[in-house]
């Protein structure tokens, strides 16, 4: 069960600075992998809220994030409509999507629930890949950026895009932390922990989970939203299962059922990209080295491993109950 | 309150459950007897809603409930304890609580307020947690606590929902006369507005606590009766409380 303990509430917020000092002092490149850091971290919470509370491991997240990125695309530079309508009609599009997928595949689990939304997710990719209309693999281009002159900001100024982004990821994060502590939230990891029970107390399981994907596109599709506006150019890439693996993996690597482990996920993973890609052509085979140590090393991600040894270190030693302890202690458990 | 008519389970060529009527009034305390293989659990799994009959009608307050699933006929207020341990685990017994008393109280969609902040919930948690004596091991994860505290968890999720209709299968198996006595207070202390079946095999808590008891053998009604006729029964004392025969 999700709480937002102090650790979680510091460690989100030194993420944020760290990364809006990042663009701030570095390059235009530097903002550049900060946006790219922002958008895999809002995917990586949306999957978290499936696959560390619900337990329904989607492999279709990157596909909800692109149905949201394409919506949002066509309504604005193929039918000119404004951009903040668009915008919504980019986010109900993957809300709707993605509670699609929940609802057919709510009585699915593990592995047909994993390859369930896995060929929704190439289904949609395949649907993009041919459209013609749409560019087919060619991408479409012509998106712009929200205009906030009206406020005063520059969207178009990369430093102040990228602040927009920590902003909106801050958003994400707490609007799925509030959700999680919810009924609805709380229920979710009931469900995931012992479906029976929870059916046998009055609760229809099925649709909760549907639910649950459809609030989890809702976060998705804020990250399509940004990938769009950031490049103005989108193309199936986004929705290519790839892109899900790639959101499972930071997910992994930062802590699974933190929520705030795939911020840190992400920021570890892009930097490595980067750093290591500068080095050596083969920084994928340094990065699945990292993810099988983690893995091993007990499975609760970096952040995940580091609340573990925090707990363990500030809960005295003389109490009997050592081993027992509470939910706030258990933080890195996937329920 | 519970009429059950002509109800009948088989798998296969096996028949669990034949031909049973069972008629239970609001507020009672129904003890079902019956050796190993009777088809209590059979029973409980019928009126629950988790397996289908073959033949028979369930009602529930006048209402036919055959048709309705598990979870709908828990929202009629209907709830269940389990013989085996059937609890959430991972999570501490405030967060079984927890869960238990956020369907009672209709919060397992609400997507806003925190629920372990809920005044509520909170007050059902102590409630609940004060009758099944488990107040001072809230925040212990249930798979570090004792059997007998899972047993009394597993009567606490059950209350939690406040049910009209409450099924308690062997809510005392494998524990010992102490926690049996508690028990015992526990089913004497709770309301009459709860209709309550159990199944149970320790005999002074079944007639300390029963109204009526029915006696299954074979998934048939054999007797029906109060405590005292009960025990004054012929057939019920040869096949349930006997020599031994059957249950050596």
């Amino acid at each position: 069960m999700f709480y937002q303990t102090k650790l979680r509430s510091i460690t989100l917020i030194a993420a944020l600075i760290f990364l809006a000092c990042y663009a701030s002092f570095g390059s235009y490149f530097a903002r550049e992998i900060v946006a790219e850091i922002i958008i895999l971290a809002i995917l990586a919470i949306s999957l978290d809220l499936c696959a560390g509370f619900g337990g329904m491991v989607s492999l279709c997240h990157g596909a909800i994030m692109g149905v949201a990125a394409y919506a949002f695309a066509i309504m604005s530079a193929k039918l000119g409509w404004p951009l903040f309508p668009s915008a919504l009609i980019g986010l109900l599009a993957a809300v709707v999507f993605s509670g699609l997928v929940g609802w057919v595949t709510a009585r699915t689990n593990g592995i047909f629930f994993i390859m369930a939304t896995l060929a929704f997710g190439q289904m949609a990719y395949t649907f993009f890949f041919k459209s013609r209309w749409l560019g087919g693999d060619d991408g479409m281009g012509g998106i712009s950026r929200f205009d906030l002159s009206a406020i005063g900001l520059e969207t178009n100024d990369s430093l102040v895009f990228t602040y927009l982004g920590l902003v909106t990821l801050l958003g994400a994060y707490g609007l799925t932390a509030m959700v999680m502590r919810s009924g609805f939230g709380r229920t979710l990891s009931g469900i995931h922990v012992n479906e029976d029970r929870m059916k046998a107390l009055g609760v229809n399981t099925a649709a909760h989970r549907a639910k649950a994907m459809a609030f989890s596109g809702l976060i998705a599709g804020l990250a399509g939203l940004i990938a769009a506006q950031h490049t103005l150019y989108i193309s199936p890439e986004l929705l290519i299962w790839t892109t899900s693996g790639e959101a499972l993996i930071v997910v992994i690597l930062g802590g699974l059922g933190t929520l705030v482990g795939p911020v840190i996920g992400a920021i570890l993973l892009v930097l490595m990209k980067h750093e290591i890609s500068s080095y050596t052509d083969y920084w994928h085979a340094f990065i699945g080295l990292v993810l099988i140590f983690t893995v091993l090393a007990g499975g609760r991600g970096v952040f995940g491993q580091m609340e573990y040894w925090f707990n363990h270190m500030t809960k005295p030693r003389h109490d009997p109950d050592h081993h027992q302890t509470t939910s706030q202690l258990r933080g890195g458990d996937h329920a | 309150m519970l009429e059950v008519k002509g109800l009948s389970k088989d798998f296969g060529g096996l028949h669990v459950i034949r031909d049973l009527s069972l008629s239970v009034t609001a507020g009672e305390r129904r003890v079902i007897l019956g050796p190993n293989g009777a088809g209590k659990t059979t029973l409980f799994h019928l009126l629950a809603g988790t397996l289908k009959p073959s033949k028979g009608e369930i009602v529930l307050d006048n209402q036919p409930i055959s048709a309705f699933d598990a979870v709908k006929r828990a929202r009629l207020g209907m709830a269940r304890s389990y013989q085996k341990n059937n609890l959430f685990e991972t999570l501490t017994i405030r967060e079984n609580l927890m869960l238990a008393a956020a369907a009672a109280l209709g919060k397992s969609t609400h997507m806003v307020k925190d629920t372990s902040k809920h005044s509520d919930i909170r007050q059902r948690i102590d409630e609940i947690a004060e009758q099944v004596s488990l107040q001072d091991q809230l925040d212990h994860t249930v798979s570090a606590v004792s059997y007998g505290s899972r047993r009394q968890l597993e009567v606490g999720l059950a209350l939690a929902a406040r049910p009209k209709l409450l099924l308690m299968d062997e809510p005392t198996s494998g524990v010992g006369p102490t926690m049996i006595d508690q028990f015992h207070r526990l089913l004497e202390q709770l309301p009459r507005d709860i209709t309550v079946l159990i199944i149970e095999h320790d005999m002074d808590l079944a007639f300390g606590v029963a109204d009526q008891i029915t006696v299954l053998n074979f998934g048939e009604k054999v007797f029906e009766g109060t405590p005292e006729e009960t025990r004054g029964n012929a057939t019920v004392r040869d096949i349930y409380l006997g020599t031994g025969d059957y249950h050596a």
